[in-house]
């Protein structure tokens, strides 16, 4: 008896050694891996602080970078697919030049519009923690506005070529807003719809809406069925941005034409009276009564695949069929554009004055624009967004990369966007969402409390 | 020990012996610092944003801040509700199944949850309340004629009933098994039983039986438990997050949201915010104990009034059904979102998807690597630590012959008891001023203010039940206190350690807010990817995190659970 | 005081599918039934049976009359039979006055407080109403679990090795309160034990069971 305890003692405290040692062994490697990034972080920042300038195709073939830079891409990280889109460019840059290429999720792209700009107060004008930045409209307004952004690189990116600057003028216009090489595109999108054919059939009583107006009648028919994400969000606001222009098509030229002004207090009123009038009479019919909203797009579509909404709209039209594919959709999705117009922009990625890694930012922003990553980023099972390239400066080889199958039933048909309403001047943003906040937002906060009293 | 004064005890004695006071510093310390680093500012001074006046501006901003009463009555009655419900049906379910077997059916169905982590309840549970969710599809159509998800309002229900139902579902199986544990303690555990049986030979009947005989003497014992619980309802962000209205939402997300923001001055609204949150906390505490002692008071009386029945078949029906609810509420929910995680086509009132795929796991599988491994390293590194800071403490009060104080034992609940967003600002404010690069070392440290508490809890009764004599033995052969701990107290408490690692793990795994502070959000793990795609696109991917998240904390259980098996069988043969 | 009269008819209680023991008895009020018998006899058990508290393992076959009522079916907390065992197990968060409050039936406050005085007056623990049971001594506190069991008013008691704790002298005199007091009461009782003495003091009938090994 003895002599098995004692064995048994021994054999057991033999595992408990090893099982010590794992965890020590394991820790000490993990500490490692702790320490190692940061310490490579702070050398290679030292070593790139002097402000590059723009890489030009030479510097590009040569292969792959000596150090091992990170770059924080700072992104709106609200949906799987566009993250592992991220995620599979972060790969291929890792194998082409050497870059850790990190992907922020951002909520909110405003948030790093602020980020660098506290950074900037703060005098920190070098070492900022924003290298690339997933930015458009307002964002970019405000960043060089307040000359936040690295200027002229783009326009020398290589890849650029293949966008047919001089034809197309989508790529350096931002919002009316020039670019002057501050920014790169990365995507086109429009202002499109998509429904659900066995909740919308077509009935009498259940056409679906194809103008403005129409909307507002359907919704009041089928209370609840409709809805848009909470402004500042940037689909939703880009739903009240589309109501705007179509509200005023009719308008007098002078006002008409003050959408395409900076957004004053004298004008706003003006321009924005008929905006409230049509709201008002749409919130009541809205999903949750207008009394709450949904955060994103993201979440929209997930309440149209709940069969809670029954018509959404999206910017990135072949994300619909993609959605239906990963059966994030149910299969009776049809998509189709408004008669009375879709509101067009194009999305860029732009580098902060201040990044760390300005130069391995822009191998990052070249390679966003190879026809391989747009050609994949526009292949609807990975996310399908719409390319900003131009076919015809493409080598067939580099054509063949964007055939694609014969149409999803739940995609845009071919041509169906008839007219496109460009956006308004990107101050109106900010109008339109002060204007917002104080009527329905607080309305909301009152509407509740009213509830519970 | 007094009879060796002249011999200096040896490195690992005092090493050992030095330990506590280690632990205590570890856990105060950066409560308290961070608790100060988020007054300071809250009063106006915050040397960062260069304001060096004390002033209540921050305070005046707050009470300007929209909805600012409602974000607190929110918070006070989703706290305090669900607290109360868990806290109840705890009692009800202990008190009608008492020396039943049912008791340990209950147990063994009602322990996977405790693992869960509270990102993954609340999505679980949101699947379940949905318009479109579990509920209304089983109803749906043939009794309801709903062919479209009706118009709702759960989840995000302005009056936070899906934040109650999704935390008591989470906090009544841990009171439960909290109560169980005290129950499985040998000698009380026994007495209470004997107790209970003289109360029943008396005529009472079981119920009343255990409100009257056995409740006296387990409450103490559950009351840090159920404070805890109370602190973490009150002032936790990933169930309101998920579960919670945005108009307003509860005190804690609205704090969270402004510390978030970079607009930095709103840090010092934020901070004001964090001290209301005490406040919030602070009261709902000592409006449960003053409740507690208003009952004792009122009701002692009742405990000796011979009266042996209330309504007993009643309550155990009651409380049947309730558990059976619960229960249903819990496997539904799960199984609901397991569905979803394999679902292809799910059109609203089926109640089963068209197809099952397995895409979604193959896709979330490829984004995963990063948060895994974050997860598990972080994981593993805080738990280790956890372990070996515990252990010697443990050690410590074999060797001195005395157990932690209670002033320790209280100190252990610090962390749980103080509301994390109050205290963790702060604690991020002051990592930054020390070294703002390294994230993950602060991720490390900050998890392990929360890992220690259960692995020292957990570690505790088994180390105190080694029979010393083993002990005693080895040192008779000359052994030196540092081998007796190596090679006979750590191999007997084999099995215990790999339990506490794999509490360890899970706690760690669970955690939302550490991570995200103390990283800086540059540190994603499973579950900071799950909260964030909570709200999103895609319910599948939503549920595939969900699952990944229950997932991790079960492989470290049944490893614990199968390695001492192995090795015990090994050492036999 | 009517008397009680306690039968136990038919009884067969079995460990899995093994008998132990098989009784037949009728014990009447103020009588004592001493059972003796090695441990794994099912001494315990045939006490559980009796109070309704069978563990999961065992089951028996038979009826426990009491009064020519049959009390097999009801749960425990009905059936009215007290049990005291050797350990006191006085209930630690009440006072010595409130654990035997605790087990009389409901009346009058002011009552039960004559009562409570009364009784541990008979048992010589005048003034220790409002003492803490944990700071009695084991002879006082073994009397106290006495008088909580019988105020609680059973309808008969067992006894399940109840002085094995106690040492000599406290014994006899616990022996002999108990005793005395079970015929007082004229309540039919059921004694299992180990020891001789206990046996002979209680000069009622003695069953030793047989060890059930092999």
């Amino acid at each position: 008896m003895p002599l098995t305890r004692c064995w048994q003692l021994n054999t057991r405290h033999r595992f408990g050694i090893v099982a010590f040692f794992v965890y020590t062994s394991l820790f000490i490697f993990v500490l490692c891996c702790a320490f190692w990034p940061n310490s490579v972080l702070a050398s290679s920042a030292v070593s790139t602080s002097a402000l590059s300038t723009s890489i030009t195709a030479e510097s590009i073939e040569s292969k792959k970078l000596d150090e091992n830079p990170n770059v924080y891409f700072y992104a709106w990280g609200g949906d799987a697919q566009i993250n592992a889109y991220i995620q599979w460019a972060a790969k291929q840059v890792q194998a082409k030049y050497n870059i850790n290429l990190h992907h922020v999720k951002l909520s909110d792209t405003s948030e790093a519009v602020s980020r660098v700009l506290a950074e900037k107060s703060a005098g920190n004008n070098h070492k900022g923690s924003v290298d690339l930045v997933w930015i458009n409209g307002a964002n970019f307004a405000t960043m060089s506005e307040h000359s936040l952004l690295l200027p002229n690189w783009a326009n020398k990116l290589p890849n650029f070529k293949y966008t047919d600057p001089k034809n197309n003028p989508a790529v350096t216009f931002d919002f009316g807003i020039p670019t002057k090489g501050m920014e790169a595109p990365w995507g086109q999108a429009s202002l499109t719809f998509y429904y659900d054919n066995l909740a919308i059939d077509g009935s009498a009583n259940n056409q679906l809406p194809t103008t403005l107006d129409q909307l507002l009648k359907w919704s009041a028919k089928h209370p609840g069925r409709f809805s848009y994400p909470k402004p500042p969000d940037y689909l939703g606001m880009s739903f009240l941005k589309y109501a705007l222009v179509v509200l005023h098509e009719k308008s007098d030229e002078k006002i008409k034409a003050q959408l395409n002004q900076v957004a004053n207090e004298q004008n706003s009123k003006l321009v924005l009276t008929p905006l409230w009038d049509f709201l008002n009479q749409l919130h009541p019919t809205l999903w949750r009564h207008g009394q709450h909203f949904m955060q994103s797009g993201a979440q929209m579509r997930r309440l149209v695949d709940d069969t809670e909404l029954s018509l959404a709209f999206t910017f990135s039209a072949p994300e619909v069929p993609a959605a239906v594919q990963r059966f994030d959709l149910p299969k009776s999705i049809r998509s189709y554009a408004m008669e009375d117009g879709s509101l067009s922009n194009t999305h860029f990625v732009a580098i902060p004055y201040n990044a760390s890694q300005p130069k391995a930012a822009q191998l990052v922003a070249n390679f966003l624009l190879s026809p391989e990553a747009q050609a994949h980023k526009q292949t609807p099972s990975v996310w399908g967004d719409k390319s900003v390239i131009i076919p015809t400066t493409l080598s067939p080889e580099q054509q063949a990369l964007f055939k694609t199958q014969t149409p999803h039933p739940s995609a845009l048909p071919f041509n169906s966007i008839k007219r496109t309403l460009s956006e308004p001047h990107p101050s109106w943003v900010e109008a339109i969402l002060t204007g917002w906040q104080s009527r329905y937002g607080v309305r909301l906060l009152e509407a509740s409390n009213e509830h519970d009293s | 020990m007094s009879m060796t004064p002249n011999i200096k005890p040896d490195l690992f004695t005092r090493i050992v012996k030095f330990s506590p006071r280690f632990l205590l510093a570890l856990l105060i310390l950066p409560v308290l610092g961070g608790l100060i680093s988020v007054l300071l500012p809250a009063f106006g001074w915050a040397p960062a944003l260069s304001q060096y006046s004390f002033n209540l501006q921050g305070f005046s901003e707050l009470w300007l801040t929209p909805g600012i009463g409602k974000m607190v009555i929110l918070s006070i009655v989703t706290g305090l509700v669900s607290t109360l419900l868990a806290f109840v049906i705890t009692l009800m379910i202990l008190a009608s199944f008492f020396n039943s077997p049912w008791l340990n059916r209950i147990q063994h169905l009602l322990s996977p949850i405790l693992v869960i982590p509270h990102a993954a309840a609340a999505i679980a549970v949101g699947f379940l309340i949905a318009p479109s969710g579990m509920f209304s599809r089983l109803l749906s159509p043939w009794l309801t004629g709903w062919e479209l998800a009706p118009n709702g309002m759960f989840p995000h229900d302005p009056y936070g009933i899906s934040i109650i139902l999704g935390l008591t579902l989470k906090e009544l199986p841990f009171l439960l098994l909290m109560a169980l544990g005290v129950l499985a303690q040998p000698e009380l555990g026994k007495k209470l039983r004997q107790q209970h049986k003289v109360a029943l030979n008396l005529g009472y009947c079981p119920m009343t039986a255990f409100f009257k005989v056995v409740l006296p003497s387990l409450y103490p014992l559950l009351k840090l438990p159920t404070l805890a619980v109370l602190a973490y309802a009150s002032a936790n962000v990933e169930m309101p997050l998920i579960l919670g209205p945005n108009t307003p939402p509860t005190l804690a997300v609205a704090i969270m949201h402004w510390f978030s923001d970079v607009d930095l001055n709103l840090r010092i609204k934020a901070s004001a915010g964090a001290l209301l949150q005490l406040l919030v906390t602070g009261g709902l505490l000592a409006l449960w104990v003053g409740g507690e002692k208003t009952i004792k008071h009122f009701f002692s009386h009742l405990l000796t009034n011979g009266e042996r029945e209330y309504g007993g078949v009643f309550w155990q029906k009651l409380t049947g059904l309730i558990t059976a609810l619960v229960i249903g509420f819990i496997i539904l929910a799960l199984i609901g979102l397991v569905m979803w995680s394999v679902a292809g086509f799910w059109r609203f009132p089926a109640a089963m998807p068209d197809q099952f795929v397995l895409s979604h796991f193959q896709n979330a599988m490829m984004q995963m690597s990063e948060p895994l491994f974050n997860s598990l390293v972080i994981g593993v590194i805080t738990t280790a630590l956890a372990i070996i800071l515990a252990l010697l403490c443990l050690e410590a009060e074999q060797l001195t012959g005395k157990n932690v104080s209670r002033f320790i034992s209280l100190v252990i609940y610090l962390p749980l008891l103080v509301p994390s967003i109050a205290f963790l600002f702060g604690l991020v404010w002051l990592q930054q001023l020390i070294n703002n690069q390294a994230t993950f070392t602060h991720v490390v440290f900050t998890h392990l203010l929360f890992v220690l508490p259960y692995v020292f809890l957990s570690l505790t009764s088994s180390y105190r039940r080694l029979d010393p004599r083993f002990a005693h033995v080895a040192a008779s052969l000359g052994t030196t206190p540092g081998n007796v701990f190596l090679k006979v107290k750590l191999p007997q408490l084999f099995a215990p350690i790999l339990i506490a690692a794999a509490l360890g793990l899970a706690i760690s795994f669970g955690q939302y807010l550490p991570t995200l502070l103390a990283g800086g959000g540059r540190i994603s793990t499973i579950t900071t990817e799950a909260v964030t795609l909570a709200n999103g696109a895609s319910r599948r991917t939503s549920a595939v995190y969900a699952i990944i998240q229950m997932a991790l904390p079960l492989i470290g259980f049944i490893l614990a659970w199968i390695l001492p098996k192995y090795f015990f069988k090994s050492a036999r043969r | 005081m009517q008397t009680s009269v306690l039968e136990i008819k038919n009884l067969e209680l079995f460990r899995q599918e093994q008998l132990l023991l098989s009784l037949n008895e009728q014990v009447n009020g103020g009588e004592i039934l001493t059972i003796m018998g090695p441990s794994g006899s099912g001494k315990s058990s045939l006490l559980n049976w009796l109070t309704g508290t069978l563990a999961n393992e065992f089951h028996a076959t038979g009826e426990v009359l009491l009064n020519n009522q049959n009390v097999s079916n009801l749960p425990a907390h009905l059936r009215h039979i007290g049990v005291l065992y050797q350990d006191a197990l006085l209930f630690s968060h009440l006072t010595v006055a409130g654990n035997i409050e605790f087990a009389m039936p409901k009346c009058d406050k002011k009552l039960r407080k004559q009562k409570v005085e009364q009784a541990l007056e008979q048992v010589g623990l005048a003034g220790m109403a409002e003492r803490h049971p944990d700071n009695l001594s084991g002879g006082q506190q073994a009397r106290v679990a006495l008088l909580r069991m019988l105020l609680s008013e059973p309808k008969a008691i067992l006894l399940d090795e109840p002085f094995s704790k106690l040492d000599t002298q406290l014994r006899v005199d616990t022996r002999k309160l108990v005793f005395d007091l079970i015929r007082e009461h004229k309540l039919p009782a059921i004694m299992v034990t180990h020891d001789h003495s206990d046996a002979e003091a209680a000069q009622g009938k003695i069953i030793t069971l047989q060890s059930q090994g092999h």
